[in-house]
């Protein structure tokens, strides 16, 4: 027993001082003062999301869109390295710090897990962040207006306001709004409390019911259709992954839904003053451009979606014996099927 | 000094496999007893060893050991007086842990758990001592892993550890039923070589004769939950195994015929 | 070399938390998920502290006591309820989802720019070497007392504790909560290492311990003198460092899961069928092959 006791405090010194001599080198990143675009060779951009996810996979393509349009091709100017660390936590942590190492020039964080990995990586590399509900929420910014940290970019905080006011259009009889969320999204969280705060202006009661995994949610159906008028549900990952069910089952009990973002609506939900996320990711690489220029990301406040896209689907409203007045269809974007 | 009285247990009680294995049941050991148990399967023997010990719960009666009423002591509590020995040798040692190990733990028995050093250096030489009687090799292989001693070595292991702490009873139920010829006379020996020396109450369930009668100072056959036989003293002495067959044979023609068995049947 | 450093630090302060599995798991033999609950209790009661400006080793304190009452619950259900072991930990982890956010206030707390215990002068892998280190001596040393002989016992073979005049569903309900207290502490680690605590950090936490557990011992177990809790250490290095590597590999970001499982795979297999041996016996032996195990 003695033996195995010096053995492991002789492993511990080892390690102590292994890890010390590498400490040496380790903090060796911080930025010169030239900007990203003045250097030679390739710029190196990582890109982390933290899951597989069809408006985070929009937000991406609409990024890497955007730098082209400004002439930065990957392959030519830049390097993409694209990273998803699969919906596992300390995965992204990794995958930042191996960012860090890799010495990129500028970091894209799809979502708040992978934009809180990176900012805890780095303070020093400029961040781009979008789809991060709340910003200043997640820690990363002091403020929208002048971030005050190397984090900048877009956030997809849905315009509740006017998709109130689309639901009121919509359904005008409405009394109460059902939202469907995952309790483990804090995102959804910050859009249910907008939710609350706002429906009492539109003389609406909100019935919120929270859930832990897609298992739970034909059971979170069955008692908010006996309760509410009209369902309303936010950008959140997993209800969203979720729409083909929600939206047979609302469909057949004549419940019309409104939905945060595009997808939601292309599933099945009636509509949606909404975001796109591909435009979201786009106005995200046009900011980035702006940091390769020079710009500092302290400076660049942090946006949402300039224009909300009006979306309406077609065979939703016919089935759910809901006429769409003119002047909203002349505005929208129609879509049809998602059952 | 162990006082069985009016004992019953009913199985799956209410259902059609519903089994009164002990209806009133009766027993008195005296201090310094040593009592060989036979009868035929399903006769109860294991059955009331686990009823005595706590591990099944009776439906009725008492049960004082030394005058300490333990009918509705747990198990844990119980065993504190009780030593046991089961059938399978992997019962009764911890095979993960070494020989010293768990000569450590048994030796602790009776006494508190808690954070002080599980082995203590003091006691090794009276554990090689013990082990030597066994007459195996132990007692220089003592940070061996139990669960690579043969079952004759781990059953002699359990054996000493069960009397270790010099229990008020001992419960030895077929313990060497699961063992070759060799390692079962081993054992047979060395259980009678303990339990003089510490003169420790002992109740031995056994299938096998020989054993029954040659060792023990008291014999009981029992039928159905019925003790029908009760020998001590001269008459044990004088016992042969032919004799006991007879009696067997007796009892099962006599029960096929008849539900109604006395007690206690005089040997004739 | 940054992605050495990143493997330890994020092995051994995950090292806390296998150590609680393995003493669940293989000393006591019962499959605990309450894990998956109590990992992110240890983070949500640290960071609430934190925020509220208490000490961060405080904090720590606290998140072990918070686990170790996870594992009463899980014991008492276990031992007086007499469920199952794997019903009880469902039970306890489930409940503690909504206790995790009651705690938090709401299901992410950041933690950025907060003093933590590993916002000194020390490299985070030092701190976090030197409470897994520590940590894993102090249960070795627990395992060589009286009680610690119970509670292997207890998991090896319960009739014999009986038989000792103990109470086994006493010594269940200590090792639950010790378990479950090192499975938060390693939380509460978590939490600072990262820099924020979210409810959702439990999901995955039993399948990242056991798959440490088992490889440490598949890998080490031949090698006498590295002790159980040592195995268990470097296994969940080693089960990171498969993780890091399938990133490194550049496959498509899709594949990672897949990658990391055949990397395991691998890792076993070698050791199962001894390669290192079977290179040896071809090379010396004259065309006779024992194909052995």
């Amino acid at each position: 027993m003695v033996a195995k006791k010096s053995l492991s405090i002789l492993i511990m010194i080892l390690l102590i001082i292994s890890v010390l001599l590498s400490g040496c080198s380790k903090n060796v990143s911080g930025q010169s003062n030239k900007s990203i675009s003045d250097k030679k060779g390739k710029i190196k951009i990582g890109i982390m999301q933290i899951i597989e996810h069809e408006a985070l996979d929009a937000a991406r393509k609409g990024f890497i869109d955007a730098l082209a349009s400004k002439n930065f091709k990957d392959g030519e100017n830049i390097e993409i390295d694209y990273q998803n660390a699969q919906g596992d936590a300390p995965t992204a942590q990794t995958i930042a710090q191996n960012f860090v190492s890799g010495k990129k020039d500028i970091i894209l964080a799809i979502a708040t897990p992978t934009a809180q990995a990176a900012y805890n990586a780095t303070k020093d590399i400029p961040i781009l962040i979008t789809a991060v509900t709340d910003p200043v929420k997640s820690g990363l910014a002091k403020s929208w207006d002048k971030p005050g940290t190397n984090v900048t970019g877009t956030s997809d905080a849905a315009p509740v306001q006017k998709q109130f006011e689309l639901l009121k259009k919509l359904v005008p009889n409405s009394k109460k709004v059902g939202v469907l969320y995952n309790t483990s999204e804090t995102n959804s969280e910050l859009q249910v409390n907008d939710v609350k705060a706002i429906s009492p202006k539109f003389g609406l009661e909100v019935v919120p019911v929270g859930i832990t995994s897609t298992n739970d949610i034909p059971q979170a159906l069955d008692s908010l259709l006996s309760k509410v008028d009209v369902l309303y549900i936010p950008t959140d990952n997993m209800i969203v992954s979720a729409m083909p069910i929600i939206s047979a089952r609302c469909i057949e009990e004549k419940m019309p839904i409104i939905g945060a973002e595009e997808g939601t609506v292309n599933k099945g939900a009636l509509a949606t003053e909404g975001i796109d996320y591909y435009k979201l990711g786009f106005q995200t690489g046009l900011v980035a451009v702006d940091v390769i220029n020079g710009e500092k990301p302290s400076d660049i406040p942090i946006t949402t979606l300039k224009d909300a896209q009006l979306i309406i689907n077609e065979d939703t409203a016919s089935k759910l014996g809901i006429n769409i007045p003119d002047d909203l269809k002349e505005g929208a974007k129609i879509v049809k099927g998602g059952e | 000094m162990l006082h069985i009285e009016n004992m019953s247990k009913v199985f799956y009680k209410g259902t059609v496999n519903e089994n009164a294995i002990f209806d009133k049941f009766d027993l008195d050991v005296n201090d310094g007893d040593f009592i060989t148990i036979i009868g035929s399967n399903g006769a109860g023997k294991s059955t009331l060893l686990n009823i005595i010990s706590g591990s099944i719960e009776m439906d009725e009666g008492r049960i004082l050991l030394k005058n300490k009423n333990i009918s509705r002591m747990p198990e844990y509590k119980r065993t504190r007086m009780i030593g046991r020995v089961f059938q399978s040798p992997a019962i009764g040692t911890s095979p993960s842990m070494t020989i010293l190990e768990n000569l450590s733990m048994a030796y602790n028995k009776g006494k508190r758990f808690d954070l002080s050093w599980g082995i203590s250096r003091k006691n090794i030489p009276y554990f090689k001592d013990a082990l030597k009687e066994l007459s195996l090799g132990l007692e220089n292989r003592l940070n061996i892993k139990v669960g690579l001693l043969s079952g004759g070595q781990r059953q002699a292991l359990s054996l000493l550890m069960a009397s270790m702490s010099n229990p008020e009873l001992l419960l030895l139920d077929e313990h060497t039923a699961a063992l070759d010829p060799k390692a079962s006379e081993t054992i047979t020996e060395l259980t009678k070589k303990i339990i003089s020396k510490k003169n420790i109450t002992t109740l031995m369930v056994t299938h096998n004769l020989s054993q029954a009668i040659s060792m023990g100072n008291r014999l009981i056959m029992l039928h159905h939950g019925r003790i029908v036989l009760d020998i001590g003293g001269d008459d044990k002495r004088k016992l042969t195994r032919e004799k006991l067959l007879k009696c067997f044979d007796k009892i099962q023609s006599e029960s096929e015929s008849d539900d109604v068995l006395s007690d206690r049947i005089a040997f004739s | 070399m940054d992605l050495y450093i990143s493997i330890l630090e994020q092995g051994f302060i995950f090292g806390i938390m296998v150590l609680g599995v393995y003493i669940t798991y293989k000393i006591l033999d019962f499959p605990d998920l309450t894990v998956e609950g109590s990992f992110p209790l240890g983070a949500a009661v640290t960071a609430s502290f934190i925020v509220k400006g208490i000490n961060p080793y405080a904090a720590c304190f606290f998140s072990f006591l918070a686990g170790s009452a996870a594992g009463l619950a899980t014991g008492v259900l276990h031992v007086k309820l007499k469920m199952t072991n794997l019903l009880a930990g469902i039970l306890v982890m489930i409940g503690l989802y909504s206790i995790n956010l009651r705690i938090m206030g709401k299901a992410n707390i950041p933690l950025f720019n907060k003093t933590n215990i590993f916002t000194g002068m020390v490299p985070v892998a030092v701190i976090a070497a030197l409470f897994a280190i520590c940590i894993k001596i102090l249960l070795d040393l627990f395992l060589k007392t009286k009680f610690g002989f119970l509670l292997i016992a207890t998991g090896d073979n319960p009739e014999l504790v009986t038989s000792l005049g103990i109470n086994t569903g006493f010594t269940k309900i200590v090792g639950l909560m010790l378990s479950n207290a090192l499975v938060s502490l390693s939380g509460s680690l978590m939490a600072q290492y990262q820099n924020f605590a979210d409810v959702g950090m439990g999901t995955g936490i039993i399948v990242m311990g056991l798959a440490s557990v088992i490889i440490g011992e598949a890998i080490l177990k031949k090698v006498s003198i590295i002790l159980p809790t040592t195995m268990a250490l470097i296994g969940s290095v080693l089960y990171r460092a498969c993780i890091a590597f399938a990133l490194k590999l550049n496959f498509p970001a899709t594949d990672l899961k897949l990658i990391t499982s055949l990397i395991v795979i691998v890792a076993l297999a070698l050791n199962r069928y001894k390669i290192g041996e079977r290179f040896k016996k071809l090379f010396t032996a004259r065309g006779g092959i024992d194909a052995a195990h």
